[in-house]
């Protein structure tokens, strides 16, 4: 079995279905001038707000939240990055020899060990400020 | 390939151009938006160049979990304090000299270096994701491993820099 | 190799000790464990192993910089207990960057290879920039380690885009690889693997802060936590150091008569701004900045002149700056404590009331002075010796002024502590164990001072 040659125009198609994407939301968004009815829209200060759902708006949403969340965005990266490796791991497991398998036992065993604390020191926890 | 030519004219338009609106853009969040379509842009170039796994990564680790972590950046900030940072009319004068030299010589680097050989980057097939890991498991397994020291210590500093102890 | 992998293992059981709880394990067990590590790590001498396709080599160089690594580890250890004293908590987090950071420059000091290179060096500055913000209520801390982040993170893309413009023209990243393509350029070395070589350079002189790179050393040794200012002026510079010394060494070797302008005019600037800037500072804490950029100074004098023994000698250099800084920055530490300020006249009285803690700062203070015979003049006067011997008189006039402008700011606590006039500041009162030792530690600098062939010659 010989391997695929890849080239940049296989992804031709993936080009062409974000301009179709990119293409449906300009279009709809072009088009609703024309579908809607013939009478000026109606704008009020009340129908332009931003969350207009029947209660008033209190103050404005530019104030800094806890720092837990960030602490979970944080920890969210390195996961996804961790996880990234696993791909061409993945790929190449069928021609691996004992070594490798090895090699990515030991990373994900450091990964399962930091998961380990995290846990443990309770930086996934949300109620204890106590 | 032409049509490739074009496009990398247009993505490097794109790239450039939005990194300038980071640096320009008033609003904090148009400034994230904006390097998001950086990375897009970038994110075509690997294609371009055929670095399948990078174009991929790119898009996943940079568009997707590191832009997060910028919104949260600038949502962390206390936006409400208007106004700019003062900064001295010698600063801006020096800063600018210093960077433009920068470019200058780094055009004139690149000018002066001439490809004897034009590889065409869309045979090369060591960008796949294949081939990258059969020479990131063999040849730099020990990088990897201690990249995984690096992922730890960052664990570590995120929790500790999160926790409200004093020390 | 096998300290890179015996390290590890002992940051993860702290971080197991540490999240169970157990706060007494920890010190005792991190103490074995690096002792152990020294074992292991010494136990390579001699043998210069190349791990995974050159990697790794350990060789006499990487070894002996590791052991130096290990062993700040071991002092900075020594006084943790005692500058985390009141703390419940089993620091764990803490002492495991601590322990990244010295797995980090293990990995500077032996890399055959720019990606693991990159890869160690991120691990040291990470644990850096998390450690110098570890004091978290304090704003100077806070800001310590924003300005460190900022900074380093900025050189780092330099030297990571210098990285990106050696490969892309040499093809490889192996260090003897990349000399190999220098020798087949002929003397036609392409520019642009020129600016990628100094691009990696302006890197490096952040690290080490050498002086147009060094606007950052100065808040952020203040800001930071003073045990963690003592452990990164010595890990931060020891491991940037080694990585300097062998990227020229190795990687640049054959372009190295066309680098000494570049070297010596940072090696210059750096000796004067270093000392004369260090001579207006009133708080010790920044004078031991500026100090330290003044010793990356003479560092790099070591890089410019190369000979059979620049690297014994390099190796002697900074082991005597390690022992005279973390010594001083125990006896600081312990009076920031007690007087609360960093500033000269916490000094006044201090040879009356504590006589012990005395002697070991004006040792350690002496020693970096360079004053015959402690290990720090040793370490000079080898290293002058070598940069004369080179063709370098003018750099060794300008390095010997440097030196004694720097007695100047180096005496001052010395001068305070034993005849300030006025009224003396009452006693400290610190373990014996502390006592014991600084007094080892400063025995050590008097030590090294008779015997410095025995250390150079090692390399």
């Amino acid at each position: 079995m010989t391997d695929k040659i890849y080239v940049p125009a296989d992804y031709v198609p993936i080009l062409i279905q974000s301009l179709v994407a990119l293409g449906f939301v300009a279009l709809t968004m072009f088009a609703t001038h024309f579908i809607s009815s013939k009478r000026k829209r109606i704008r009020t200060l009340r129908k332009d707000e931003n969350f207009e759902c029947g209660i008033e708006v209190q103050g404005n949403a530019r104030f800094p939240f806890s720092v837990k969340y960030f602490l979970v965005a944080i920890l969210f990266v390195l996961f996804d990055v961790e996880i990234i490796f696993f791909y061409p791991w993945a790929i190449n497991f069928l021609q691996m020899e004992w070594r490798e398998f090895f090699v990515m036992l030991l990373f994900v065993a450091l990964l399962l060990f930091g998961f380990y604390y995290i846990y443990e020191k309770g930086a996934l926890e949300w109620n204890n400020d106590e | 390939m032409i049509f490739s030519k074009y496009l990398f004219f247009i993505l490097s338009f794109i790239a450039i151009y939005a990194a300038l609106k980071v640096l320009i853009s008033k609003k904090p969040m148009h400034s994230v938006l904006y390097l998001t379509l950086t990375f897009f842009a970038i994110g075509g170039h690997y294609i371009l160049l055929n670095a399948q796994f990078l174009a991929v990564v790119h898009i996943i680790v940079y568009a997707g979990a590191i832009m997060v972590l910028f919104i949260y950046t600038v949502m962390l900030l206390n936006l409400n304090i208007q106004g700019e940072f003062p900064k001295s009319r010698l600063a801006k004068f020096a800063s600018a000299i210093a960077g433009g030299i920068l470019l200058f010589t780094l055009i004139a680097v690149f000018r002066s270096y001439d490809l004897k050989v034009l590889a065409d980057p869309s045979l090369n097939q060591i960008g796949l994701v294949k081939n990258l890991g059969k020479i990131l498991f063999q040849d730099y397994y020990l990088p990897f491993e201690l990249s995984s020291i690096l992922f730890l210590a960052a664990m570590v500093g995120a929790v500790m820099l999160g926790k409200k102890d004093i020390y | 190799m096998k300290a890179i992998i015996a390290l590890s293992i002992l940051a993860v059981l702290n971080m197991f000790f540490g999240v169970r709880k157990m706060k007494k394990v920890l010190l005792p067990l991190i103490f074995i464990g690096l002792i152990i590590t020294m074992i292991l790590n010494i136990s390579d001498w001699g043998k210069s192993v190349h791990y995974f396709n050159e990697m790794f080599i350990a060789d006499n160089f990487s070894i002996a910089f590791s052991s130096v690594l290990i062993l700040i580890g071991i002092l900075i250890f020594m006084f943790a207990n005692i500058y985390y004293k009141g703390v419940e908590r089993p620091l764990e987090d803490i002492y495991a960057l601590i322990l990244f950071a010295i797995i980090g420059g293990i990995v500077m000091a032996s890399f055959g290879n720019l990606i693991l290179f990159f890869v160690g060096l991120e691990t040291l500055s990470i644990s850096f920039y998390v450690l110098a913000g570890s004091k978290k209520f304090d704003i100077a801390s806070n800001e310590a380690a924003m300005k460190y982040f900022l900074t380093g993170s900025f050189a780092t893309g330099f030297l990571l885009f210098g990285i990106a413009l050696v490969y892309g023209v040499s093809g490889s990243f192996n260090l003897e690889a990349i000399n190999t393509y220098i020798l087949g350029c002929n003397g036609n070395v392409p520019m642009i693997f020129i600016a990628g070589m100094l691009l990696i350079f302006i890197g490096m002189s952040f690290k080490i802060a050498a002086v147009p790179f060094h606007f950052w050393s100065p808040d952020v040794y203040t800001g930071s936590p003073t045990l963690i200012t003592a452990f990164m002026t010595t890990a931060g510079k020891v491991a940037s150091i080694a990585a300097f010394y062998r990227l020229i060494t190795i990687a640049f070797i054959s372009l190295h008569s066309e680098l000494t302008t570049t070297l010596t005019v940072i090696a210059v600037l750096t000796i004067i701004v270093g000392n004369l800037s260090a001579v207006y500072q009133d708080n010790l804490k920044r004078m031991f900045a500026y100090s330290g950029v003044a010793q990356s100074g003479y560092l790099l004098m070591a890089l410019i002149v190369l000979g059979p023994k620049s690297a014994g000698i390099l190796l002697f250099f900074v082991l005597s700056y390690v022992i005279a800084t973390i010594t001083a920055f125990a006896v600081l530490m312990l009076i920031r404590e007690e007087r609360g300020t960093f500033f000269i006249p916490a000094f006044r009285g201090l040879a009356k009331n504590n006589p012990v803690e005395a002697f070991a700062m004006a040792i350690a203070m002496m020693s970096l002075a360079g004053i015959p015979p402690l290990a720090g003049f040793m370490a000079k006067y080898n290293l002058f010796v070598l940069t004369a011997e080179g063709g370098y008189t003018w750099l060794v006039v300008v390095a010997v002024i440097g030196s004694m402008i720097s007695i100047y700011f180096y005496f001052k606590p010395i001068l305070a502590s034993y005849f300030s006039e006025g009224e003396p500041q009452h006693k400290i009162e610190s373990s014996v164990n502390f006592k014991i030792n600084i007094l080892v530690l400063s025995i050590l600098m008097i030590l090294l001072g008779f015997l410095p062939q025995v250390i150079i010659n090692l390399l």
